[in-house]
């Protein structure tokens, strides 16, 4: 063997054109494939490291967030009940001795202030969670101790458990971190215990929570905004270690009931025609050993998308390689039938091939597993651009690397064998002769063939970057509707620093007066939900005079609380009416203003100016006047059409609500969370400035994000813009392993052909017409590509049609761009060995005949 | 129609320069019927591969008729070629997968003849070399004499003013050779000017004069007697 391996490295070393080729497409195959498969695995096919993930559940199915009243999500219609209340989590959990635990997580990730002693406050990510949430997770601490369910009563100290990362990147792994009391949004909670290291949390995100808080704290850690008690909001996740040997379809039938009967039971639920829904109200269990299902249902279509890409890309890879194999082996038949002829057996002969296929797929390999380390790397940045603690590891799948691999091992084997064997049936002194003059050479019809398939692929790959380019384009410079440039908007979180509704005028009023004397600044909007930041709030609107809505009817709108600069501040205009006023106080009369959209659905044919309405009862339909009409912008979709909605103004505090849920929602409605800030042209130490103005403010108000407007806008495209991107990637591979496959064809063919080339231009054929012989060669294989090509590309087009934004799937000039761009790159890969051919001196070529 | 004047052609492998062709003069006029002989390795070849305009390595003053081929572009010497020389080789050089007709209308299509005229001039070529009923084959269906007579047609279907020769008979036994000599005479006869590489004394005698080169030097050129004129070294 050691022979062998001796002469396929000298063989390999005697090719660096065929050897280099043959290594950088192995490696951009199984280097792409590993990198795309590595974020699958990552993001949906890993299980949570916990004991025994497959005994967990969860009780729902989507995605619902964050805070829902009444039926929640999609529940009016479809009935499918997935986020709860804490009063229904604690019912289930009694009705349910099924599970052995069962547990509450927070549906919403928010984001908390967070102070250590003296020092500055800090932004991070919090989950509620129920007392006995690690118990069901079956974790034990890395140290001190996690939470029991009597860390979980009214009456327990607040206790609070770290993550391991935050504990290394916040507090420097410092020991004496635990039994330390942290403020958290101001209110002291003590530090009990660390998380084990590979913990992230109960699902995949790009801002896994950095601690834990027992759900009993909220009303303490909310105050007048707590929801914990409001049998009706919604906002919690349940999940279940079920008992070995459990029916799931018995107990899921069993959860739907008892589902329905506290429905039942449960007045708020069931005015207003609720009860008439209570029939289809159900729960779906679903197994939750990778955890909670999120991201994996907003990105499974994507990288489902993106793994269907790279496997394109490892085929095509796979293509070129039995393409550079064919030739090479063509090439070496005279010297199989010489060492046949000295007598050499075939066993012998099929060794030394496959030693050097083996040889070759292995530096293949090896390059390709740097390629996925540098792929992952990148990969990871572009799906989680800013991630602080990223749940995702970059080293890549073995696995799959080893599959990919396996997979070009073969191809080698099979493509740079196989000639050889065949050739064993050829006579020797056939292969010996050596003479070819012929003008279709039969030997090269797989390869031909290899090329057309390569062609295809790439018209696919292109057609579908095109696609995806052009969408995130459509996307990204679509109008909104608001002015981005110049803006800054900076989260902060008065709630916090301590601030209570009373003392919120007063810091307003500061904060304003403030950032708008700072230089070139040229408004200044305060908000609850800055527009496209990916969050807001919903309520289902009541006409003044009209009756009460019945569950299912569409009556939401999305809703704001604004001061009177924020509409200037993001450049929308009032088109009829007025905007708000320093006029619009807590004791003039309670105003608000609405879009384009919400008029029209609310009071159509109508002038809405002047018009009443409110939330949710009839006896509150009444509670705002309509003084103005803004222009539509998109407030949290950037996808969909423009929804309703209406904007309160900052100083109006509505009191007559009697509702426990309602007066704490109204409540929390006052604490401001965003400021647009915009200038004529930012400062070049923009954000130290802001961070600056907030600190001169008060030090405790935490900058919890602080970002371009501009940024926030693009923010929203992110997994879009990871997939155009990806996409346009493999669409460039493949134009490039296609032109690399087809240049190293068409090289072969002259090089096969330069005898009957010499004879054409010493019979008069002219150099112009010889590169015309050889690019018809090879445009011809192109052209039957595109046949192939074309209708496969509509296909993977139609496939993908719910990625795109306004493009259709069957968008001619994408799939003309896709044809000329192959087209273009296929000339330039022929056109070099056609010169090349052009350029044989028909004096030398009949020497050699 | 043909002078050389001072003709040199070298070939350089690493450092060393290899001299092929050394001041060759030489005087060919229309209607001549010219044997290059000498040794392998002698420069014939070479010789021939200058004639044909195939080479543009070379030095000195090379005149087709009136035109100055020193002076000529590549394209230019390419268009010369292609309008008034015709060359047969000693493998015969006809492509595999074309048949007898097609491999005879290669050259017509390279001049850019209409094919009509195409289809009327190889059918006249076939009938004058008595090929027609061979027309349909492939070069593989056909003996060496046979395929030889089509590379000869091939090179006069355009009726070339000079016809070079590359060891036309090497390939072919003793009866086959004859017939292909005879064929070159009665060309020649016709008007054709021929120039013709071989090692076979018996070939040379068919020719109207002999040049012989050793070592790249012009060391004989002799007129010959027809068919009745020994040859002798000079």
């Amino acid at each position: 063997m050691l022979p062998d391996f001796k002469y396929a490295l000298r063989q390999l070393r005697k090719s660096p054109g065929f050897t280099l080729t043959a290594i950088v497409t192995l490696a951009l195959g199984i280097g792409a494939n590993t990198a795309i498969f590595t974020l699958v695995h990552a993001v949906l096919l890993r299980s949570l490291p916990v004991a025994d993930p497959a005994q967990l559940y969860r009780i729902g199915d989507k995605d619902d967030c964050c805070v829902e009243g009444g039926f929640p999500g999609n529940a009016s219609n479809t009935g499918d009940f997935t986020i709860f209340s804490y009063d229904l989590y604690q019912y289930l959990k009694k009705q349910t001795p099924e599970f052995e635990q069962l547990a509450a997580t927070q549906a919403g990730q928010w984001s908390w202030s967070v102070r250590r002693g003296n020092a500055l406050a800090k932004s991070m990510h919090g989950n509620i969670v129920s007392g006995n949430y690690f118990a069901t997770l079956g974790l034990t601490a890395y140290a001190g101790r996690l939470f029991e369910d009597a860390d979980d009563t009214p009456s327990a100290s607040p206790a609070v458990v770290l993550s391991y990362q935050t504990w290394q990147g916040e507090f420097a792994s410092d020991p004496s971190i635990l039994g330390e009391v942290l403020f958290i949004q101001a209110r002291p909670y003590t530090v009990i215990g660390i998380t084990p290291p590979g913990f992230f949390g109960d699902r995949e995100t790009d801002s896994p929570p950095q601690f834990w808080i027992p759900v009993n704290t909220e009303p303490y850690l909310r105050g007048v905004s707590s929801i914990l008690h409001h049998p009706t909001s919604h906002w919690l996740y349940l999940l279940g270690r079920l008992h070995p040997g459990m029916n799931t379809v018995a107990l899921q039938a069993k959860i739907s009931e008892s589902l329905r009967q506290w429905i039942r039971s449960n007045h708020d639920m069931t005015q207003n025609g609720g009860s008439v829904l209570i029939p289809k109200q159900h729960v779906i269990l679903t197994p939750a050993g990778s955890g909670i299902q999120n991201l994996q249902q907003e990105t499974g279509k994507g990288l489902d998308m993106l793994m269907i890409l790279s496997t394109v890309v490892l085929l095509i890879a796979c293509a070129n390689i039995a393409n550079l194999l064919l030739a090479r082996a063509t090439v070496r038949r005279a010297d199989v039938a010489l060492r046949t002829a000295l007598g050499a057996g075939r066993r012998r002969i099929l060794r030394q091939i496959l030693t050097e296929s083996v040889v070759l797929a292995t530096m293949g390999g090896a390059a390709g597993l740097l390629v996925a380390y540098g792929g992952c790397h990148i990969i990871l940045a572009l799906a989680f651009p800013g991630a602080k603690y990223l749940p995702i590891s970059a080293q890549p799948s073995f696995a799959v690397l080893g599959f990919a691999f396996a997979v070009s091992l073969l191809t080698g084997v099979l493509f740079g064998t196989a000639p050889a064997w065949l050739s064993f049936h050829a006579q020797p002194a056939e292969a010996l002769r050596g003479i070819n003059r012929s003008t279709r050479d039969r030997s090269s019809l797989p390869q031909k063939a290899l090329i057309v398939f390569q062609a295809a692929l790439s018209v696919v790959l292109l057609a579908g970057a095109i696609l995806m380019t052009k969408s995130l384009a459509r996307l990204e410079h679509q109008s909104f509707g608001v002015v981005t440039t110049s803006r800054y908007v900076l989260h902060f979180d008065p709630a916090g620093a301590g601030y209570t509704v009373d003392r919120l005028p007063a810091l307003y009023r500061q904060i304003e007066d403030r950032f708008s004397a700072l230089p070139g600044v040229t408004s200044v909007g305060l908000v609850m939900y800055s527009p496209l930041e990916g969050d807001n709030w919903s309520e289902c609107v009541i006409q003044q005079g009209h009756p009460a809505p019945h569950p299912g009817d569409d009556c939401g709108s999305t809703w704001d609380r604004v001061s009177p600069q924020f509409l200037d501040s993001i450049g929308v205009p009032i088109i009829h009416g007025r905007g708000f006023t320093d006029q619009d106080t807590a004791t003039s009369m309670p105003a608000a203003v609405v879009n384009q959209t919400f008029a029209k659905k609310f009071f159509p044919n109508q002038d809405p100016v002047g018009q009443h309405f409110g939330i949710d009862l009839t006896q509150y339909a009444g509670s705002w006047q309509i003084v103005g009409v803004f222009r539509d912008f998109k407030m949290n979709d950037p996808r969909g059409p423009v929804h309703p909605v209406y904007l309160r103004p900052l100083a109006q505090r509505f009191t007559g609500y009697k509702e426990p849920d309602m007066i704490s929602t109204e409540n929390n409605s006052m604490f401001m969370q965003a400021m647009v800030i915009g200038f004529h042209a930012p400062p070049p130490d923009v954000e130290a400035l802001i961070r600056h103005t907030l600190a001169g403010i008060d030090p405790n108000l935490t900058v919890m994000d602080l970002r371009s407007f501009d940024a926030q806008v693009a923010g929203n495209f992110n997994e879009d813009r990871l997939v155009a991107r990806l996409t346009s990637l493999f669409g460039a591979l493949a134009l490039v392993l296609a032109s690399v496959g087809l240049y190293g064809v068409m090289s072969y063919f002259v090089a096969r052909r330069s005898g009957e080339i010499g004879i054409r231009m010493a019979l008069g054929a002219t150099r112009s017409s010889v590169v015309a012989m050889v690019m018809r060669g090879a445009l011809w294989q192109i052209l039957l590509g595109l046949v192939l090509g074309i209708p496969a590309a509509l296909v993977a087009g139609s496939l993908m049609a719910s990625q795109l934004y306004q493009v259709p799937y069957y968008d001619p000039w994408a799939l003309i761009a896709a044809i000329l761009v192959l087209n273009l790159c296929a000339a330039i890969a022929a056109f070099i060995p056609a010169r090349r051919a052009a350029s044989i001196e028909p004096m030398q070529a009949l020497r050699i005949e | 129609m043909i002078e050389l004047k001072n003709v040199e052609r070298s070939y350089k492998t690493g450092h060393t320069e290899t001299w092929v062709l050394r001041r060759v003069g030489l005087t060919i006029g229309e209607g001549e019927f010219l044997t290059v002989m000498g040794p392998s390795g002698a420069g014939k070849s070479s010789l021939l591969n200058v004639l044909a305009l195939l080479d543009d390595g070379w030095l000195g003053e090379y005149w087709f008729s009136e035109t100055a081929v020193h002076a000529l572009n590549r394209k230019q010497r390419a268009d010369l070629a292609r309008q008034r020389i015709g060359m047969v080789f000693q493998s015969y050089h006809l492509l595999d997968d074309l048949t007898v007709a097609e491999n005879i209308d290669l050259p017509l299509s390279y001049k850019n003849v209409p094919p009509k005229e195409r289809q009327g001039m190889v059918a006249d070529i076939l009938d004058r070399f008595q090929i027609v009923a061979k027309k349909d084959l492939y070069p593989n269906q056909l003996s060496g004499g046979q395929q030889q007579l089509v590379g000869i047609a091939r090179a006069v279907v355009h009726a070339p003013a000079l016809l070079l020769a590359d060891e036309p008979t090497g390939n072919l036994h003793s009866t086959q050779a004859r017939e292909i000599m005879e064929l070159f005479c009665e060309l020649n006869r016709q008007g054709t000017t021929i120039v013709q590489v071989t090692h076979s004394e018996e070939n040379a005698r068919y020719g109207k004069r002999i040049v012989e080169l050793r070592d790249g030097w012009l060391t004989r050129d002799e007129k010959l007697e027809p068919k009745t004129t020994e040859v002798g070294a000079k």
